[in-house]
């Protein structure tokens, strides 16, 4: 099968390729270039403008070295002490970037110290020990601590949206104690979404936990037929 | 009260010694280094900020720093590459820079600064094309035209310089005369 004949045009590239690589042209480019008048001028133009280039860029690049450049540099040498292998701004870079750790170190632990402390003081002055309210009112729930934290004085916040947790005691009526632990359970496991129970500490409730345990006074046991004369004339009055 | 210091002599001359030789060592070894490779330096700057002076400041800067790491230099027969690479570096922060400043300055004042004698001798019209053309090719081509155009450096020596394969080499000079050849086209005689 012949091969598809190239025009001028397609030589033109490869002409210029090879001029531009600085190199002979192929076998088949040169006997173009036999035949063909305009691509032989056409690649003499090229050689030409290669060959300028060339000559423009030997002049750039090999510029004479100001006579003034070596006394210059040699003087600075003179001028600057010896070099060495100097540890000092690595070892200061170091001991920065140390100061640096400590420091966040320091502060965060500060911080962290300042808000356990905080807390302690805050449940220590709000919350009464434990022992202080019966058993059958106040059941133990778990709370959330940051919210913990930031409670006011006069209220006690049920949250349970936190994975941290507290001791908070919210005292409930022994008749509502298994209701609260059956939605209490419905929070914890997501089934029951509520964000904060508030429930308000009012001043008489806190005074009633202070009061002195009830006492019953012995009751006195009378016999039946006692009673039972004393309210006959009554019975027989109301029959009359 | 009187503080009393012990101090050895002997020792401390004779580390004052050690050092000083060792200091002198490199300088007369950084001194022969200077002699042979300072015009490359010069040259790959002023073949890229086409300006003597500038040129001098940054080969001068280069050849500083060349001595300041002198010491660290482990493979010594590599301090030409090396200078090379410090100075191409300098001089394409030079250009930017001067290019900054050259745009702030023509703001206040139309004058452009004189060229110098060496530089308006150097100048014909298809330099002053050609030194354009070169200003717009890719940084890593100019270097490469520059440095294969240098007397006495082979392509081999420029692949070695810049730690480059060969084709590498080829193909980057190839582009860039295409493309030199492509701007300056419409400007040949």
């Amino acid at each position: 099968m012949p091969s598809k004949m190239k025009t001028c045009e397609d030589h033109r590239t490869a002409l210029t390729d090879a001029a531009a690589a600085a190199v002979q042209p192929s076998l088949e480019l040169r006997l173009h270039l036999d035949a063909c008048a305009s691509c032989r001028a056409a690649f003499a133009e090229e050689m030409q403008l290669f060959a300028a280039i060339d000559t423009g860029l030997h002049a750039t690049a090999n510029a004479k070295v100001p006579s003034s450049l070596f006394p210059r540099v040699r003087a600075q040498l003179n001028e600057r002490p010896v070099p060495g292998r100097t540890w000092a701004p690595a070892f200061a870079a170091i001991g920065i970037i140390a100061t640096l750790v400590v420091a966040i170190v320091f502060v965060h632990g500060h911080r962290r110290a300042g808000a356990e402390s905080n807390l302690q003081t805050n449940t220590a002055t709000r919350d009464p020990a434990p022992t202080e309210i019966p058993d059958a009112l106040a059941p133990a729930v778990a709370l959330s601590r940051t919210q913990a934290a930031k409670r006011e004085p006069d209220h006690r916040r049920l949250v349970t949206s936190g994975n941290q947790v507290e001791r908070v005691f919210v005292l409930i009526p022994a008749g509502q104690k298994r209701a609260v632990d059956a939605l209490l359970a419905g929070l914890r496991n997501g089934g029951a979404k509520a964000d904060v129970l508030v429930a308000e500490h009012s001043e008489q409730l806190s005074q009633d936990t202070q009061l002195s345990p009830l006492t019953i006074s012995p009751i006195e046991i009378k016999p039946l037929a006692i009673v039972s004369e004393e309210s006959a004339p009554e019975k027989d009055k109301t029959n009359r | 009260m009187q503080e009393l210091v012990l101090i050895q002599p002997g020792r401390t001359a004779e580390k004052e010694f050690a050092q000083e030789a060792a200091a002198a060592a490199l300088r007369r070894e950084f001194e022969e280094r200077l002699t042979e490779c300072g015009p490359l330096a010069y040259r790959v700057a002023r073949g890229l900020l086409r300006n003597s002076a500038d040129a001098e400041d940054v080969a001068q800067e280069a050849l500083l720093r060349a001595y300041r790491g002198f010491e660290r230099l482990r493979d010594r027969s590599r301090f030409r590459a090396w200078l090379v690479r410090i100075a191409f570096r300098l001089a394409i922060d030079r250009a930017r820079s001067s290019k900054r400043r050259e745009v702030r300055e023509t703001l206040w004042s139309q004058s452009a600064p004189r060229p110098s004698t060496e530089d308006l001798a150097a100048t014909s019209e298809f330099q002053k094309h050609l030194d354009r053309a070169m200003e717009e090719l890719p940084e890593k081509h100019r270097l490469v035209l520059l440095l294969a155009a240098m007397q006495g450096h082979s392509l081999e020596e420029v692949a070695e310089m810049l730690g480059l394969p060969m084709g590498t080499v080829k193909s980057r000079l190839f582009f860039a005369r295409k493309q030199l050849a492509e701007k300056l086209r419409c400007h040949r005689k």
